[in-house]
């Protein structure tokens, strides 16, 4: 039992977490105190929603760039449409919903069609959608966005006071996240199309012949990621509560580093939730602990850098090790 | 008969390249068929082409080097960084052996970084995604520590005539360029390492059962594409006079595009120097284009995706159609003598 844990992927990326938070919680305190525990789940919300959509591909069998482009492209449009027709914050939600499975769907029927990598595919429309943000705006920033973002982003579950003297308390934002978290974990654990998905991941061919609809689950897929970059601008906005029209794109591959590190194959196939979600928790917990122990910001890339080495050198030797393990013949004359 | 079969090979790339050229003529004729355009244009293809040319070598085993653009900027920190320890804070004044000695530093030092990923890709067999993901996760953190995040400028001379002198009226730029793209043309079909690089991207277990040294071609493999980031490195240095932990940072995703463009399978075994290069060609006259219009800069970008689609559209359809004619010739057949054909032959 123990051993099978061990083997797992999950386990090291929890093990670490673990000793990460007792040597930052040793050094400075502060670490587990209710304040600074939301504030860092806070501003890893968007990251992590967006971690779901890209733990989905991931298991399709592909690497999907572009949801940084449709996030970025929805938080701008949909505070546009806000400010022009109004609407609250669910009218909101329901816009970048839309206009975020649109643009993923276009992803999904490209790469269907005309049968060529989703990375490919994912850069093109990421210039696509990027680019023509840029020349439709001009690259302009919002900063008047209207109040009911701000409103949602400052909504506080359990305020408490703090010293001195402002407010804190665990934000809306952590609970999209997890609420995205719960909504993978049963689309890919529970329904049939999440076992589409890993067979599809597993062997395309394979799959087809068993009668499952490809096309239909490379649709369904990345309409989700669509769905979630469209929710995760939203969240963006209402965390920063202004628009900045090149701030989450260049994300994507530190999305994918946490996806990576939480044990997806990128091969396909393979990947969990949990391991998505501790992945994304230990780059949370590597950016806070850095600033609590009053190490500078700039050493956050190396140390991530440094932990996508670690990990997949460890478990490249260990399949090794295991591969060796397994080729002893016995010849008997 | 050989460029005539380039010609074919290269149809599609041909025909959009025309096709920009005409819609250029009809656009703007006073300002593109000027000799400083094309001059200027001849300044800008070889960041992009060195670029491209990295991370092709990456793809033609079915790799690919996310680390490009970290280890560009590592070269150039590193260059300057050896620049200050010989000659002091005035890099500006650096003599030419100096210049050439720190030069040759950065140099090594990306061809360590490609080595390293070679490496780990050769002898541990982790996919080059994860190894170059992590090596430029890691690399651009260097970066960053190293120059605080800040630009670093002042290059002598020597080192600015890398990217902005004249050599018999011709750009130097361009001049490395086209000698870089015949060498590694040559390099890639007339030599035993290129003809490794495309079997092992074919099939690396056939490779190895035909006595290839899959390891070592990996190693160099990466080395040569790290090469081209050196290069990369010492032409932005020329023309920009500074280096920075994010520069060029947006032509990671663009390389890639410029690969696929030119006709490289992104799963490996096949592309060509000669595809490349006109994909090159194509991006830039885009840029220019879409520049000389006074148009939005950011409209390049879209037009590049765009055309990506379009290119996949078209393959799409040809290929459906040459499915379609082959059935129906394999059903004409069947037709005519049904005994002698069987099923096995449909598919």
């Amino acid at each position: 039992m123990f051993r099978k844990i061990l083997r797992q992927n999950e386990a090291y990326v929890f093990l670490l977490i673990l000793a990460l938070s007792i040597v930052i919680g040793m050094r400075n305190p502060s670490f587990f105190s209710f304040e600074n525990i939301t504030g860092f789940l806070k501003s890893y919300s968007m990251i992590g929603i967006m971690s779901v959509g890209t733990l989905f591909v991931l298991i399709l069998g592909g690497t999907d760039v572009s949801f940084t482009a449709i996030a970025q492209v929805v938080e701008y449009a949909v505070v546009v449409l806000i400010m022009k027709f109004g609407g609250n914050i669910f009218v909101a939600f329901f816009e970048a919903a839309i206009l975020g499975i649109v643009l993923g769907l276009i992803n999904g029927l490209v790469i269907h069609k005309f049968r060529v990598p989703i990375i490919i595919v994912t850069i093109a429309t990421f210039n696509i959608y990027f680019g023509m943000l840029y020349v439709i705006t001009k690259g302009k920033l919002i900063n008047n966005i209207p109040q009911m973002f701000k409103d949602f982003g400052n909504i506080l579950l359990f305020p408490q006071k703090s010293a001195i003297g402002g407010t804190y308390g665990l934000s809306l934002m952590p609970l999209i996240w997890l609420a995205a978290l719960i909504l993978g974990w049963i689309i890919l654990r529970k329904t049939m199309i999440g076992r589409g998905i890993f067979a599809v991941g597993g062997n395309e061919i394979a799959a087809e012949r068993i009668g499952i609809d490809t096309f239909a689950i490379k649709l369904f897929v990345f309409g989700f990621v669509g769905f979630l970059a469209g929710i995760a601008g939203v969240v963006h906005v209402a965390i920063v509560q202004s628009v900045v029209p090149n701030i989450i794109v260049g994300k994507e591959l530190e999305v994918i580093a946490a996806v990576v590190i939480g044990g997806a194959s990128i091969f396909g196939g393979r990947g969990t939730i949990f391991g998505t979600f501790l992945g994304v928790l230990l780059f949370a917990m590597l950016n806070n602990g850095l600033t609590l122990l009053r190490i500078s910001s700039y050493w956050y890339s190396v140390t991530i850098g440094a932990i996508i080495l670690i990990a997949i050198t460890v478990s490249a030797y260990q399949r090794l090790q295991r591969a060796k393990t397994n080729v002893k013949v016995q010849i008997q004359e | 008969m050989k460029p005539l079969r380039f010609f074919q090979s290269n149809r599609s790339l041909y025909i959009i390249l025309i096709a920009i050229i005409i819609l250029m003529a009809i656009l703007n004729p006073t300002r593109f068929f000027t000799v400083g355009n094309f001059i200027s244009m001849s300044y800008q293809i070889p960041i992009i082409a060195f670029l491209s040319f990295g991370s092709m070598i990456a793809f033609l085993t079915g790799g690919i080097n996310l680390a490009i653009i970290s280890t560009t900027n590592f070269t150039g920190i590193i260059t300057i960084l050896t620049l200050r320890a010989i000659s002091g804070q005035a890099t500006y004044e650096a003599s030419v052996s100096s210049s050439i000695i720190a030069l040759s530093v950065g140099f090594i030092a990306a061809l360590s970084i490609g080595a390293l990923c070679g490496f780990l890709i050769g002898y541990l067999e982790i996919p080059a995604f994860l190894v170059t993901l992590g090596i430029g996760t890691l690399l651009n953190g260097v970066n960053i520590v190293i120059t605080k995040g800040y630009t670093i400028s002042g290059f002598p001379p020597f080192i600015l005539d890398i990217g902005n002198g004249l050599l018999w009226g011709i750009p130097i730029p361009f001049l490395i360029f086209i000698v870089a793209s015949v060498l590694l043309s040559f390099l890639l079909t007339k030599t035993v390492f290129g003809i490794s690089l495309y079997l092992v991207g074919s099939n690396a277990v056939a490779a190895r059962f035909s006595n290839i040294n899959i390891r070592s071609v990996y190693i160099r493999q990466y080395m040569l594409s790290s090469l081209f980031a050196a290069l990369t490195s010492f032409v932005m240095m020329g023309q920009l006079n500074s280096v920075k932990a994010n520069y060029a940072e947006s032509y990671l995703l663009v390389s890639v595009l410029a690969c696929f463009l030119g006709g490289v399978d992104p799963f490996g075994g096949f592309g060509k120097t000669g595809g490349m290069v006109l994909s090159i060609i194509i991006l830039q006259l885009v840029s220019t284009g879409v520049n000389l219009l006074r148009l939005d800069p950011y409209l390049t970008q879209a037009m590049w995706g765009l055309i990506i689609l379009l290119l996949l559209g078209t393959n799409y359809i040809r290929s459906s159609i040459r499915e379609k004619k082959r059935l129906s010739a394999v059903l004409q057949e069947a037709k005519s003598n049904p005994s002698a054909t069987n099923s096995a032959s449909l598919l």
